[in-house]
């Protein structure tokens, strides 16, 4: 949609988020100094990493239209349900591409190794596609509040626990010493899930955030 | 808009007071020992902490339910509009907040002397005492959007946008938890059923207890319901002053 050349024009949420997820990396970096991390620290810190970018990044898909005051205009010439998929396949894009930069990051500072990127990409794919249709919706209350910004990870968080915690746990299955694809399995179906019902709950839901 | 529901004071009245003579019968029955009519078999490891289950249990049933009717009055506020729907999943979610509180600690409390004991470990990674962090949390957040919205009719709506949005994750944390981390609760891994090692001397304790729970939750849910139509009327209803 729109939004997508939008931000090709501009590249400030995409430059925002970068410059996160690298400062990010490097306090990481600085704080953890020269030991080993185990595996499981290495697949917390940049899912934890990726979270906070996203619940900061993300926020703005709906607060830029108030901003410029196209929200009447969206809301008499489209359906809820178009809107919602253009923020929806934006964000999307969005986070999917810092999961690429953040994992190539993480892999050059702290000397990750990846024994099944396939397995890796899947998991990026998917848990981008869960994050993005949990803050579409969000991003859309939040746009409705008085407070705006800071709401966003008041809001997120608590609903992440199921996604962090598979996330984590199919990261982890991607790494040397991780069980390989058949422990993830049960992880990656339980993203699907989360992603399914997460954007088709927000699709029925929609309307009434968006209409006054 | 509907007309505020009317209350049967006399029933209402009635049902409240039978829930708490129900609950204190139940508080006895939990304590009487040592030669009464109560006696709980002994059961290694937990032995008399086990009187804990008629605390404990009720109160993640009760949350339960209260979660559910915070759910079902939210999707009514969709449905409807009406902002009694609206005070009702106020009202529920609170008290789900009260009982999964209350859950917290009886099952923090229960694991850290009776499992614990030498380890000196507070939180331990339960999978049902972390779901009930999150739900409280969820709740948490529901409130802080709340009071972040000021115009009430769009308030009920979003509120309610975000309590059913939560209420459908909640079950992917049933499925994903109980995968990673470990459990001291009967049926998991390795431990016993419930069935197994509650004798049913202890039963009679725990069915009531939990009926008596959730009364109580109505109790104060009803209680809270009223406070706020009243509050409403104070607010709006110029006649009253």
């Amino acid at each position: 949609m729109k939004d997508v050349r939008l931000e090709l024009r501009n590249r400030y949420a995409i430059n925002m988020l970068l410059m996160f997820v690298f400062s990010a990396l490097l306090l990481v970096l600085f704080a953890v100094g020269q030991e080993p991390v185990s595996e499981r620290v290495q697949a917390a810190v940049l899912w934890i990493v990726i979270l906070f970018s996203a619940a900061i990044g993300l926020g703005r898909a709906f607060i830029s239209e108030e901003e410029r005051g196209t929200v009447l205009l969206l809301q008499l010439n489209t359906r809820g349900s178009m809107v919602y998929a253009g923020k929806l396949f934006y964000n999307f894009l969005l986070i999917f591409c810092l999961n690429l930069v953040a994992v190539g990051a993480f892999v050059v500072f702290l000397n990750v190794n990846i024994r099944l990127p396939g397995l890796l990409l899947l998991t990026l794919f998917l848990g981008a596609l869960g994050l993005a249709g949990a803050t579409t919706l969000l991003s859309a209350i939040i746009a409705r509040t008085a407070s705006r910004g800071p709401l966003l990870p008041v809001l997120l968080f608590p609903l992440l626990f199921p996604l962090l915690l598979s996330v984590i746990g199919s990261t982890r299955s991607a790494f040397p010493n991780g069980l390989g694809w058949s422990a993830a399995v049960d992880e990656l179906l339980a993203l699907t899930g989360f992603a399914g019902v997460v954007i088709s709950a927000s699709v029925l839901l929609f309307d009434y955030v968006w209409q006054d | 808009m509907s007309t505020p529901p009317t209350i049967n004071l006399t029933r209402y009245r009635l049902i409240r007071n039978g829930v708490f003579v129900w609950l204190t019968l139940v508080v006895l029955g939990a304590f009487s020992f040592g030669g009464y009519l109560l006696n709980i078999p002994k059961i290694n490891i937990l032995e008399h902490t086990a009187r804990n289950l008629y605390f404990h249990v009720p109160m993640w049933f009760t949350m339960m339910a209260a979660t559910g009717v915070s759910a079902y009055h939210s999707f009514r506020v969709l449905q409807t509009g009406d902002y009694v729907r609206d005070i009702r999943a106020r009202a529920a979610a609170m008290m789900a907040v009260v009982f999964g509180l209350l859950g917290l600690l009886t099952g923090i409390v229960w694991a850290r002397f009776t499992w614990y004991v030498s380890a000196d470990i507070w939180w331990n990674f339960d999978p049902k005492q972390s779901m009930a962090a999150v739900q409280v949390l969820i709740y948490g957040a529901y409130f802080v959007l709340r009071s972040g919205i000021e115009d009430t009719r769009k308030q009920a709506r979003i509120a309610a946008v975000y309590n059913l949005f939560a209420f459908v994750t909640v079950p992917f944390l049933l499925y994903v938890l109980p995968r990673q981390l470990e459990s001291l609760h009967p049926g998991a891994d390795g431990n016993p059923a419930f069935s197994d090692i509650t004798h049913p001397v202890m039963r009679l304790v725990f069915y009531p207890a939990i009926i008596g729970f959730i009364g109580l939750f109505w109790v104060l849910y009803t209680q809270r319901v009223r406070l706020a139509l009243l509050q409403r009327r104070v607010d709006h209803d110029d006649d009253l002053l």
